[in-house]
């Protein structure tokens, strides 16, 4: 009988584990929001120690950061951050969203604007922040990372793109020193490049990712319509609603007559979508390719590579001949990435702990020592103790100087699967299986779609 | 009497089973049917509140073209892959029971595709495909690699069913070789004294006698390309111009990427639906051919 009650007390116990794990599960969301308000009473108890969560998006740099929050454990013992990373052009998005599905948010998000802006629920409004921030940062970088008219997110990183070029190569063509200043229309680039052609040399790298092609080069259309965000917001609402056509647009025909110009000289022309983003890289570093349709951040593949050129720059897109038009002489320009402080299930004193983080992070040399020297970024910030090693992101920086740049914060504001779904249409034009007209319309295809969701 | 034996059994079979059923419950069927009522809302990770709208999700399903082209694709994808993956797996396991030499390390090298995971698998043969490949296609003149197989859709497509294929094909291989190992050696010597060939053998012999390991290896063949998304992934990332997306990538990017969850999961139900289908009348209509030695 002794044994029969033993088994019979086992089976109990499983039946009430199995129960309990079960209703736990469930009961997972309800808790979790009354979550923040406890440990917000509590807080005068855990006073002491504080710990953080960081979500990381920019997960080339996971190590940075992991060395960072390390250090500032150091100076402040009683924070504690911990690193949520994500895989390198993965699915970094989805953990995201099942983090907050859960209940269970990162405090600090290194998000792109865009997606902050789709979570602006969920985040904490920086506007009694907003002040300093505008005091530390250059002009128009607050006002560049503004959401909906919220600061949402302190901008970090500033990135540049264009037509890159190997200074080298372009000044053994020429027989001198090269002025980017004097390409400033279609023509002008188009004489560069047969002289590059007849030189031996291939003119132009097209990256045939559709990251590339579609937020990068078609994504173009959009900030170019004006220097406003709003106004280009309003294009890309007529582009809806059908009331403007693509077809007819001046500034997208002018993109893709260009973009037809670096077809034909393009490197890459046999097998066009290959995309291997690397290889492409080095091969314009080692002088393979005169021009690169890219931006700053390659500097992190070619920064590090033997046998590379040392000297690099960047020109804009041209659009036109007419040099006075809007883009002819300005790069596209923009902070990709912002940090965010979680709303929705962080405590008073955990967005207190974060603030006085990201403070240090972007004033602090050690700090500004990690983003600009180790991860190799542009610092929108006045007060920069470092100099940057990152050849490409000093020439955008005197775009940005001279006030020669393309806002494109239109983009934080167009729907998330516009690069990869107008990149496939890009692709698509780039190995010739559609013309002009069937790219311009699945373009406004998609836009169209969109107007119904 | 009775009672007692029912308790003491139900204890038992608790203590053994209770927590792989824990485990199944709480991480296929609960999500599943949570999926299920997910497909009637219009719920979203970004907004809090939740309203039932009924089959709207699904309705949407059959109006999304791109998911029914893909889902064409997949279906494609999945008979070839299944086709070549048995075929060599069967060939090479009657080849590795014969008693040569070395079978052991052959077994193994054979079957340690099946280790690698998908994601690494993915971009060793992307490496392959698109650099490596194509160098020797342009050094030897070989017209076939000259450029890379993942940028055209028909290539990529016969790409992505050599790297599946070639990752199942070990794990199918250690079946077949446990089903001939069934096969009694009797029936077998009976027929080499009747003087049956070696086609002959198989044909009529070893293939009749395997049938429960074919339609094991069959239904494991199917269900895993049906789902395959890892590879797909690191190998075209659904490219050429988003041509090369299973049914699995799709639903992902319309969930995740494009913000439409109750489409998403109800695509996703849509192609759990029609996996469930093809495998169950599969298994049902092999087994038909089950035969006793």
């Amino acid at each position: 009988m002794k044994k029969f009650k033993g088994i019979r007390w086992t089976a109990m116990l499983c039946l009430v584990l199995v129960i309990s794990m079960l209703t736990a599960c469930s009961a997972g969301n309800t808790s979790s929001t009354s979550n923040s308000q406890q440990e917000g009473g509590e807080s005068s108890q855990a006073a002491k120690n504080v710990k953080l969560t960081f979500f990381n998006t920019s997960a080339e740099v996971n190590t940075v950061f992991e060395d960072l929050f390390k250090k500032y454990h150091e100076l402040n013992p009683n924070v504690t951050i911990e690193l949520i990373p994500t895989p390198i052009g993965g699915a970094q998005i989805q953990k995201f969203q099942s983090l907050l599905a859960s209940g269970n948010p990162a405090t600090i998000a290194n998000l792109d604007a865009g997606t902050i802006l789709q979570y602006k629920d969920k985040f904490l409004d920086l506007e009694p922040e907003k002040a300093k921030y505008e005091e530390l940062t250059k002009e128009g970088a607050v006002e560049g990372a503004l959401l909906e008219g919220k600061f949402l997110g302190i901008p970090w990183s500033a990135q540049g793109y264009g037509l890159l070029y190997n200074k080298r190569v372009v000044e053994e063509v020429i027989g001198g020193p090269f002025d980017p200043s004097t390409i400033q229309t279609r023509d002008a680039l188009e004489d560069l490049f047969k002289k590059i052609e007849a030189a031996g040399k291939a003119p132009v790298m097209v990256h045939g990712a559709d990251w590339s092609l579609g937020a990068h080069y078609l994504g173009l259309t959009y900030s170019l319509q004006s220097d406003s965000v709003d106004e280009n917001r309003k294009f890309v609402d007529s582009l809806m609603d059908g009331s403007v056509t693509l077809a007819d647009n001046p500034q997208f025909n002018g993109l893709i007559d260009t973009f037809d110009l670096l077809k034909k000289y393009n490197a890459r022309k046999n097998d066009p979508l290959v995309a291997d983003y690397n290889k492409d890289s080095a091969d314009f570093a080692k002088g393979d390719a005169a021009f690169y349709f890219m931006g700053d951040w390659t500097w992190a593949v070619i920064g590090t590579l033997e046998n590379r050129d040392e000297e690099f720059g960047l020109i804009p897109v041209p659009i036109s001949n007419n040099p006075e038009d809007f883009g002819n002489t300005q790069v596209a320009y923009s902070q990709p990435k912002l940090f965010a402080i979680d709303d929705s299930g962080s405590s008073a004193e955990q967005q207190e702990a974060a603030k006085a983080f990201l403070e240090w992070l972007v004033t602090s040399q050690e700090g500004q020592e990690a983003i600009v020297s180790q991860m190799g970024l542009a610092l929108p910030y006045k007060d920069v103790k470092v100099t940057s090693t990152n050849v490409i992101s000093n020439a955008v920086e005197q775009y940005v100087d001279q006030g020669k740049v393309i806002n494109i914060g239109v983009i934080n504001y167009l729907p998330q699967d516009y690069w990869s779904m107008t990149g496939a249409s890009m692709q698509k034009y780039l190995s010739d299986i559609i013309d002009r007209n069937a790219l311009a319309g699945e373009v406004q295809a998609y836009w169209i779609d969109q107007a119904r969701k | 009497m009775i009672k007692k034996n029912f308790l003491r059994n139900t204890g038992t079979f608790l203590v053994f089973g209770g927590p792989s059923i824990f485990a199944f419950i709480a991480v296929i069927v609960i999500p599943f049917f949570v999926g299920m009522y997910l497909t009637f809302t219009n719920w979203d990770v970004r907004s809090a509140d939740t309203a039932f709208i009924g089959l709207a999700n699904y309705i949407e399903v059959f109006k999304d073209k791109v998911f029914l082209g893909q889902l064409w694709f997949t279906l494609k994808y999945v008979f070839f892959t299944v086709l070549i993956a048995n075929g060599f797996a069967f060939f090479i396991a009657l080849l590795l029971t014969s008693g040569g030499r070395g079978e052991q390390w052959l077994r193994t090298g054979f079957f340690t595709p099946n280790l690698i995971g998908g994601i690494v698998l993915g971009y060793l043969w992307q490496t392959l495909f698109s650099q490596v490949l194509p160098y020797m296609g342009q050094k030897y003149g070989w017209s076939l690699f000259q450029t890379s197989w993942l940028t055209s859709t028909n290539t990529a497509f016969w790409a992505l069913v050599i790297a599946t294929a070639w990752q199942l094909i070990g794990y199918l291989m250690i079946i077949y070789i446990a089903g001939f190992s069934g096969v009694p050696t009797d029936v077998l010597e009976a027929a080499s004294i009747d003087g049956a060939s070696r086609k002959a053998t198989i044909q009529k012999v070893i293939l009749p006698l395997t049938i429960p390991a074919i339609v094991i290896c069959v239904f494991i063949s199917l269900s895993r390309s049906f789902l395959t998304y890892d590879i797909n992934l690191a190998l075209t990332k659904g490219g050429p111009f988003a041509s090369t997306e299973l049914a699995t990538y799709h639903i992902v990017q319309k969930a995740f990427l494009s913000n439409q969850y109750g489409v998403g999961q109800a695509e996703a139900v849509v192609l759990f639906a029609v996996v469930a289908i093809i495998a169950l009348t599969q298994s049902y209509l092999l087994k038909r051919l089950e035969v006793e030695s």
